[in-house]
Parts: C-alpha cells; structure tokens; sequence
C-alpha cells in the first residue's frame, strides 16, 4: 500500500444478488495527479468499480479507500473528496443549467460566492457559459455531458470519477471532450479515475491503463509498456482457410510465437524481432491461402484482443 | 495474465476535505429548495390531485346534502362530505409527489444526489417536506372552496389544531406510502396504475361519506385498522363533529379527548412506519 496513493484498491469483489460476480477481486492504486484507465467492454465491470468508489454499490468484499478514507467505513467523507460524472446523463432537466450546478455546489458545500465565481469561470472555459440560463432538457448531448463535467468541478474534487465519459456521443462532440478532458490533466492536484471501452480514449487521455477483462484485471500499465509488449509492428494475415489452423503453422514454423493470436479468419502477428517484411516472406513461404495482408503499429486494441482471446481460448 | 504492475509515485497528497462539510439542515434545504423547483414546475401535479377533491366539494357534496339530508343530528352532510374530500384530496397529492421519485431515479438527477456528502436519507426527507407542503396548500384551497360552497365548520384553536395534525399525519403517512411504492416500481406506468388502489380504495371505507357504523362487522373491523379512518374521524372532530361520534364508532368509549388521543397515536404511528418503510425502500433501490 503506498501512502501517496489518492486511490486504493484492495481485493474489491462484487457479486450481485442471482450470483453475477461482477468484479472478481481487484488490486490497483492510483497516485495523486494521476490519469488511471479502467479499460475494457461492456459488463467487465468497471461501472461496478466505480459504483464501489463511489459508495452507491456496497462491496462483497476488499476495501477501497479515496485519500485515505476507507468508503465503506466513512462514505460521506470519502463523498466530500469525489465528484462523478456518469455514464448516462444525470441531470433535473426541468431545472436551468445554473440551478443544477448550484445544487450541486451547495450539497458539497461550496460557499456560495465562491460556487458563483467558480460556475461563470468553469462554464465559460466549457463552452456552455451562455446557456446556463435554459432548462438542461434544451441541451444537445454534448452540452448536457459539459454541464455534467463542470458540476463535477465545482467542489475542486480530489478524485474525479469519469465513467464512460463520451458513450453516445458523436465523432464531433467526442474528440471536443477528449481535448476537454485532456486539459483536466493540468490539475496536478486532482486524480482522475476514466472508465472506457475506447482504446482511444485510454491511449490519449491515461497515464496508466488497466485492461478489465470479466471482473479482472488482465494488465496493468503504461500504455507505451503494454503496447511494447506486441513488438515493433503488428502484421495481419487474413486467410481463405482456417485461421486457427494457419496460426499453427505459423507457430510450427517459428514465423508467430505464442503472442499471435487469431479473431476470425484473421491472424494478428506481433513483430518482435524480424522486420515486418521478413515475416511476410515466411508467410508467403507457407504457401497459406492468403486473402489480405497488412502492417501497422500496435495499438491497445490488439493488447485486449490478445489477452481476452488468450483467456477465451484457455476457458474453451 | 496480468502484463506488468507498476506502482505510481506522484507528490504526497494532504488527506483533507476541500470544502467545509454540509450541514444536515442546509443539505436538506437545499434538497426541499430542488424538489420543490421540479413539482412546482408545471401545474400538473398541483392541480390535477385538485380536481377530483374540490369536484366532490362543490358539486357532490351539496347534492347529497339535499338527497341523503341530515342522518345525524347537529351534523351537517355537507360538511360531512367537505371534511371528506380532504381524506381524499391528501393521499392523492401525496401518492403523485410518488412519481418524481421515480423521474429522479430513472432520468433525473438522483445519482449525483447519491454521490453527495450528505445523509442520503435527507434526500427522502427533502421529498417528504414538499409533499406534505404542497397537500398543505391543496388543503387550504379545497377548505376555502368549501367554505364557499356552504359548508359549515365550527372551528376552535383547539379544534384546528387536531384537524392540522391529523392531516398532517395522515399527508406524512401518505407519503412514506408514495417513497416505498415508487422505490419497488420500475417504471411510471405500473406505479399510476397502483395508485388508486392505495390512495382511493381505503376511502370508500375509512367513513368518508357514511359513518363506519353503517358498515358490515367485518369491514368495520378493517375500517378501524386504516390510518385514513383515524385522520377522518379526528379531522371532523376538530372541525364539525364536537361530539366526537366518528371517533366513537372506532373506540366506544365516552372521553373525546382520549379518543382523538388514541386515534392521533395510530395515524402519528402509520406515518412513523410507513416513512421507516420508505427508507427502507428508497436504501434498497439506490444502494446495490
């Protein structure tokens, strides 16, 4: 356990009345400042997580605790360092903009004089400084998800939880809040908790990831770390045949190592050593029945398809 | 396979809170201040629980006054029935302040109440204020309508003051009600639907419109068990029947204030119940 951490994780496990474990035991720490992913597709569990960090979920068992502050022994406190933006939008949309984020900064105690500086200065700096004035219901998406993050800044929370922050958002207004989101960074003094099946998002946004795989954490990393695990480049074969059987000659061959891995009729080979051109040669080689051939570099999206195959095939 | 676990290392943080705690009372003020902005927002939940109550006030009542006439001496029908309209008017206010709770819970700002550093159950208690204001208010328009109409109330401080508290028991029970059926309804459309059974059944055996003595035996036993009962015989007490003979149907003894005791503590108890209920509910829906 590391003291400077501002979130700590300890053996956190859930299983939800019907039996469903959700999360199966995880262990992490986040330090302060930090940008830490919770990285995987829907149902991994990291709504779970951040429900249990945020004391609407109650533990199974482990601990967790925000700046020290065990939630389950003192969740108001732990409250008081926190602030959520959530995955669907959670809003009075009958009220102004202003009055969501005044109740919102009277509840975390924010005086008011400092919570009215604070809404004109953050919700200009958002873009949503001239719509504060209408009912939330008129907002497009994106500027709900605005508002949303400016109220979670209004009380300078300690630890921000973004759970799922740009799902159902289009392309546009997506990579807006990324470079929003981006310039949360600046806020050495606050740590930021990102949930997201975005392999994008975590590469742009995350000091370290976290792959969440069935309730698991499958790697925990930087991103450059776990995209240097696949190699220099990434070589994908797709074949007319079987693929999993052409991994197993190219296997057999010493062409793949253990790290290819198959999804669908397409064969993804890291390139560790030889160059990307050289294991297309032994490809070739083979005289395997190839449809279409590509390199590129690695990206966080052959790390999970990597792990979670490897663990899909093992559980077969 | 877990890949690699590095240990971050970043400046030591000072665990301190960044903002002075909230207090309970401005917590729920502000939570009452929110509530009351989203149910006075559009006149749909103040009016509509008017119309069915005010209706039986002005036109209903009067016309049984003339059909049925007097069936007890010194005993308006009219005012009889005025009193009654309250007993119908508050479990409906109360049971449609029901509905917010499930727009919070399913598309408004519930979650992030939940995430705040406060009691969650002041967020009930927030509700339960507004609910009972707002029957409060309903309740002064449907009596002034009466008054209007002809009905004729014999009020003393003393008798205002059981009338009070025993609405005010009855909106507080009502609600508790409201919290924990909308805490187990998933949506608005089952909870509607579950409405009347709650908030209007009970009416036609509590002695709304004839006194529980009229009753067969059994459902005169069941009638004393309903807390609306209780609240109609204390409300008329106070206001129209000095003589206390609702609430001597229910208890057969000869001492009115005793009576209107007994009766206040069964009502003051529904509503201690019913709102432990719908925390209980409220808990067992927002915390997983």
């Amino acid at each position: 356990m590391t003291s400077r951490a501002s979130i700590q994780v300890h053996g956190l496990r859930k299983i939800y009345p019907g039996g469903v474990e959700a999360v199966r035991g995880l262990d992490f720490e986040v330090a302060s400042g930090e940008v830490f992913g919770l990285l995987g597709p829907n149902g991994a569990g990291k709504s779970t997580t951040i429900g249990m960090l945020t004391t609407t979920i109650v533990p199974t068992s482990g601990w967790a605790r925000l700046a020290g502050i065990d939630v389950a022994a003192d969740p108001i406190a732990a409250r008081r360092l926190s602030a959520v933006v959530f995955q669907d939008s959670v809003v009075d949309g009958g009220r102004t903009g202003r009055r969501n984020l005044e109740t919102h900064a009277r509840l975390w105690g924010v005086p008011s004089a400092v919570a009215s500086r604070r809404i004109t200065e953050l919700a200009a700096g958002f873009g949503i400084g001239g719509l504060l004035g209408r009912p939330v219901e008129t907002y497009s998406g994106g500027e709900r998800r605005r508002l949303e993050i400016v109220r979670a800044l209004l009380s300078q929370p300690r630890v921000l939880f973004l759970d799922e922050p740009t799902v159902g958002l289009d392309p546009r207004i997506r990579y807006e809040l990324l470079d929003l989101i981006a310039g949360l960074r600046a806020r050495a003094d606050m740590t930021i908790l990102l949930t997201t099946h975005y392999l994008d998002e975590a590469e742009q946004l995350c000091d370290r990831v976290a792959i969440v795989h069935a309730g698991r954490i499958v790697a925990l990393d930087t991103p450059a770390a776990l995209l240097a695990g696949l190699g220099r480049e990434i070589l994908e074969v797709r074949l007319y045949a079987d693929a999993e059987e052409g991994l197993a000659r190219l296997r057999s061959h010493r062409v793949a190592g253990r790290d290819a891995f198959v999804i669908g009729s397409t064969i993804t080979v890291p390139v560790h050593d030889d160059s990307a051109r050289d294991t297309l040669a032994a490809v070739g080689d083979l005289g395997l029945a190839v449809a279409a051939v590509t390199t590129r570099p690695p990206t966080l999206d052959d790390v999970y398809l990597q792990l979670t195959g490897d663990r899909l095939g093992a559980a077969a | 396979m877990a890949i690699a676990t590095t240990t971050a290392t970043a400046p030591p943080a000072a665990i301190q809170p960044v903002t002075v705690p909230s207090r309970h009372f401005d917590a729920w003020a502000t939570l009452t201040r929110r509530r009351l902005a989203l149910s006075t927002r559009t006149p749909r939940e103040v009016v509509i629980p008017l119309l069915t109550p005010v209706l039986f006030a002005l036109v209903i009542a009067p016309a049984l006054s003339d059909t049925v006439g007097r069936f007890q001496p010194g005993l308006d029908y009219m005012s009889f029935v005025a009193i009654a309209t309250v007993g119908l008017l508050v479990p409906i206010s109360c049971m449609f302040a029901g509905l917010g709770v499930i727009i919070d819970r399913r598309g408004g700002g519930l979650r992030d109440l939940l995430a705040a550093p406060i009691a969650r159950p002041l967020i009930v208690f927030g509700n339960l204020a507004v609910a009972v204001l707002l029957a409060g208010l309903q309740l002064v328009v449907l009596v002034v309508a009466a008054v209007l109409r002809g009905a004729d109330f014999h009020a003393s401080v003393t008798g205002i003051a059981w009338f009070a508290a025993a609405a005010l028991a009855l909106a507080v029970t009502m609600y508790g009600a409201a919290e924990a059926l909308a805490n187990v309804m998933p949506t608005q459309e089952e909870y509607i639907g579950a409405v009347p059974a709650v908030a209007i059944v009970p009416w036609f055996f509590a002695g709304s419109l004839f006194p529980i003595s009229a009753l067969p035996a059994g459902l005169g036993f069941i009638a004393k068990l309903l807390p609306l009962t209780h609240a109609l015989a204390l409300m008329r007490y106070g206001l129209i029947d000095h003589r206390a003979t609702g609430l001597r149907d229910i208890w057969g003894m000869t001492n009115p204030t005793a009576m209107a005791a007994l009766s206040m503590t069964v009502v003051t108890l529904f509503a201690i119940g019913l709102t432990a209920l719908g925390l209980r509910a409220f808990r067992r829906a927002s915390l997983h």
